[in-house]
């Protein structure tokens, strides 16, 4: 065991430094550009656009201790803002899965940042058991096209999207995982109606979807029909680790307890409180843990493959301490995080409200709820089989 | 030992169910939010009518001679109906403080009208640097021949935007964080220098920034005692928590029932949700969350009305209970309810949401355990 990092990491580590530093936002910058020529910037790097890419399409096949590095700066430093659905989630599905053909059509258009994608995978009737969603797609007689029918929900970023990948049902035959079947197609065509869905925070960002005759090529199927279950599948795993969000954690806590030291109380700060005090301690105690169970992860994943079911426990450990931050901010803005808008006074970040809670909930709430993510560990890590005769 | 209403609180009891059933629901209560005075002019005329708001002032004052137990029954059922009358501002915190230290001339002008619900009244107390405790008070007040001129912001002040006077603690001596040396007053909201600024909670109730630029306050407008105006603040302020205690109690049921109900009709993995043991047994906790809550809320309130000596640390704790409880129901009813529960849709949301709000006032569930300790 050591964690100590090589001379090579620490070469890495200032050079990632450097970059960042070098092509961090300048005050007054149009920021559409900024974000366009940090890209571009990065792909000059050797693939530093697409990290988690491997390097057979162009990523930086770094090491797991360079993927560390990485994330701990630029959680840090900052990165121009970027959507998970096409980078991380639809192209290791292409790349895995896809036809040389749709790997040359789709992927440079997600690295280039020029296509936005969002994922078709939620229903009405299938949420957590995602297996049985009934987005029906037919082939029509001359097995040119699928003809899509049926309804989408919380499809985040659906109303922006260019594009959507989509899981439907091609088969009723057999059991519900099998005759799944993985398609893209354009979201501004006819026969798509995107509606809006308010959440919590007063937000605008999911949607339900409705699918009218929308005819898709064969060609935008990904793999084999009935097959698409297996490809979301991974991809899942893919969105887990994603969503952990941890070096970010160790940031935003780093963020929470200078403003709780901004937060007066009686003669001291907030900070002073032993109530307030114990549940920051305690937070940074799982969080002490949880980045090295990251670590642990990393270094059994090599880059490229699948992290297996072991990584649902970044989920939910990683979603529940975003939570915790989410709660403690709140809590120190006081009765301030109470006002929605119009307020001068109390601490400045208490003027987010309660917003940044309410939308915290979400996270153990998508890509798998909680409950659901248990179960995979009691199944495929504990072993555990169900006995009901 | 009796834990039963009395006939008469029964029948009070009754018609506020009633009236809560037959005219909140989320809709109509959504049409309300942000409008106007955010909350409906006929409701509250029907409550006045009703005789609501006499209920906890003397039958000399014009009421009925009730407590705060009365206040409680009230309360638990406008948590069950997220009521967006100003009941609290003006009736428990405004007519709370003034009941208190009014004399009679003031009594007689303003008391009346509180209670038929004509004039509104609202309570600045808190500020930008209070930290929860309601004796942090630096808004100043400086001695003039007849009283005195103010100057200062009050936060939070719910429903002061809707207000005709403002009840508000100032600093007449002492450092900011001393109990004596405040004094109270009752000022109208349109006297000169009197600047509000109206804004929403994320509840959907309506809370108001208060700057006082020289105010000027005259001896009339005095309440009570000059200096010793905070044991009659804290006691009113006490009320409000046994209030909102309450109205998170009844909310709390909602959310909890709400949650049972859906877990009954929404399948997933070809059964109904209620089946997965982990959620039956949450729903369990969250029932006895719920019970626990009122149990201490009845204690508190009991022990507050009697005047027990224990009424302080009662308070300290039910706030407490109540905050935690808060946050435990709310966060498992969305969670349960999935995607839906994030929603405006539903009314889970709206629920927690106010929830969350009662929470972070009059001290958080952190301020009240640590005076509990202290
Ligand atoms: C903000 C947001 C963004 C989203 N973005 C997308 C997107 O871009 N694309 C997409 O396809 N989907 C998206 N989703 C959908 C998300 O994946 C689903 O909400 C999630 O899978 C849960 O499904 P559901 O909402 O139908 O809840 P349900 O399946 O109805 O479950 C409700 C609750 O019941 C409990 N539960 C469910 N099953 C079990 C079980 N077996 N055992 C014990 N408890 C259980 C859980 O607490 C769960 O939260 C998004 C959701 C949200 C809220
Ligand atoms: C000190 C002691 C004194 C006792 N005295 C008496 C007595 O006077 N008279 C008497 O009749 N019995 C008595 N018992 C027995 C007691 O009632 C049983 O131990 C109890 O009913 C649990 O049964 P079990 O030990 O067979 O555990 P099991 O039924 O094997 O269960 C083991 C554990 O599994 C879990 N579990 C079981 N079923 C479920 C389920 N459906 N869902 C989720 N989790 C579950 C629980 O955590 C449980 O503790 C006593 C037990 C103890 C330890």
């Amino acid at each position: 065991m050591d964690i100590d990092l090589s001379a090579d990491d620490l070469a890495f580590e200032k050079e990632v430094r450097e970059f960042l530093s070098e092509n961090a936002y300048t005050h007054g910058a149009n920021p559409e550009k900024w974000r366009m020529k940090w890209f571009e910037k990065a792909k000059e790097k050797g693939g530093w656009d697409v990290p988690k890419w491997p390097a057979k399409f162009g990523g930086p096949g770094w090491t797991p201790n360079q993927h560390y590095i990485w994330q701990k700066e630029t959680a840090r430093a900052g990165t121009p803002w970027d959507l998970p659905f096409g980078l991380s989630m639809l192209a290791p599905v292409l790349m895995a899965h896809g036809s040389q053909e749709q790997q040359d059509r789709f992927l440079p258009a997600i690295r280039a940042r020029e296509v936005n994608w969002c994922q078709g995978y939620s229903e009405p009737g299938a949420g957590s058991d995602l297996a049985s969603l009934k987005t029906k797609a037919e082939l029509t007689e001359d097995g040119k096209h699928y003809v899509v029918n049926g309804t989408k929900i919380w499809t985040t970023m659906a109303h922006i999207a260019d594009w959507i990948f989509c899981l439907t049902r091609t088969s009723d035959a057999g059991i519900k995982q099998e005759g799944i079947t993985f398609l893209l197609f354009p979201m501004k065509q006819e026969g798509i109606e995107v509606k809006p869905i308010i959440t919590l925070g007063g937000s605008h960002t999911v949607n339900t979807v409705f699918f009218t005759d929308v005819k898709v090529p064969v060609e935008n199927r990904v793999g084999e029909e009935g097959k698409g279950w297996a490809y979301a599948k991974g991809l899942l795993e893919h969105e887990r680790t994603g969503i952990a969000g941890i070096s970010n954690s160790i940031v935003a806590l780093e963020g929470l307890k200078q403003r709780a030291s901004s937060v007066k109380r009686g003669n001291g700060s907030l900070m002073d409180t032993p109530s307030f005090r114990s549940k920051i301690a305690e937070l940074e105690i799982d969080l002490m843990a949880v980045e090295y169970t990251e670590l642990r992860s990393l270094a059994t994943a090599s880059a490229g493959t699948a992290p297996g079911p072991e990584s649902s426990i970044l989920k939910l450990k990683g979603t529940e301490i975003q939570q915790r931050i989410q709660k403690l901010t709140m809590e120190a803005g006081g009765e301030f995080s109470a006002a929605w808008g119009g307020i001068n006074s109390g601490p400045e970040f208490a003027r987010a409200g309660m917003g940044g809670y309410m939308s915290s909930r979400v996270y153990t709430i998508y890509g798998g709820a909680s409950e659901v993510q248990k179960d995979i560990i009691t199944k495929k890590v504990l072993g555990i089989k169900s006995t009901k005769k | 030992m009796n834990f039963d209403l009395t006939e008469e609180q029964q029948l009070v009891s009754d018609s506020i169910e009633r009236f809560v059933q037959d005219n909140y629901n989320l809709e109509s209560r959504m049409a309300l939010v942000g409008q106007g005075p955010g909350f409906s002019e006929a409701h509250w005329k029907s409550m006045s009518e009703l005789g609501w708001f006499g209920l906890s002032f003397s039958e000399d004052d014009g009421g009925f001679g009730g407590n705060q137990l009365d206040t409680m029954i009230l309360m638990e059922h406008f948590g069950k109906g997220l009521v967006l009358e100003p009941f609290l501002a003006s009736i428990v915190l405004g007519g709370g403080v003034l009941k208190r230290t009014g004399n009679e001339a003031q009594r007689k002008q303003w008391l009346e009208s509180v209670i038929d619900g004509s004039k509104q009244l609202a309570l600045a107390y808190s500020e930008a640097d209070s930290g929860y405790e309601p004796h942090n008070v630096a808004v100043a007040g400086t001695k003039t021949a007849d009283g005195f001129t103010i100057t200062g912001t009050k936060c939070m002040v719910q429903h002061g935007g809707t207000a005709d006077a403002l009840v508000v603690s100032f600093r007449t001596s002492g450092g900011t964080t001393d109990k004596s040396g405040i004094s109270l007053a009752l000022i109208p909201a349109d006297r000169e220098g009197v600047t509000v600024q109206g804004f929403l909670t994320v509840d959907g109730l309506q809370s108001a920034e208060i700057a006082f630029d020289k105010v000027v306050v005259s001896a009339e407008d005095l309440l009570g005692d000059v200096d010793n105006g905070f044991a009659a603040l804290n006691a009113t302020i006490n009320d409000g928590i046994l209030a909102i205690a309450a109205e998170a109690v009844g909310a709390m049921e909602v959310l909890y029932k709400d949650t049972v109900a859906y877990t009954q009709e929404r399948e997933q993995f070809d059964h109904a949700l209620a089946d997965f043991q982990v959620l039956q047994h949450r729903m369990v906790e969250m029932f006895m969350e719920h019970e626990q809550c009122k149990s201490l809320l009845y204690r508190a309130t009991m022990e507050v009305a009697n005047g027990g000596d224990d009424a302080q640390r009662n308070i300290h704790a039910l706030k407490h209970l109540i905050g935690k409880a808060a946050f435990f129901v709310g966060e498992n009813a969305v969670q349960t309810h999935g995607g839906m529960g994030v929603t405006e849709e539903l009314r889970v949301g709206h629920y927690f949401k106010r929830l969350l709000v009662i929470e972070a006032q009059f001290g958080n569930t952190d301020y009240h355990l640590d005076q509990f300790a202290a």
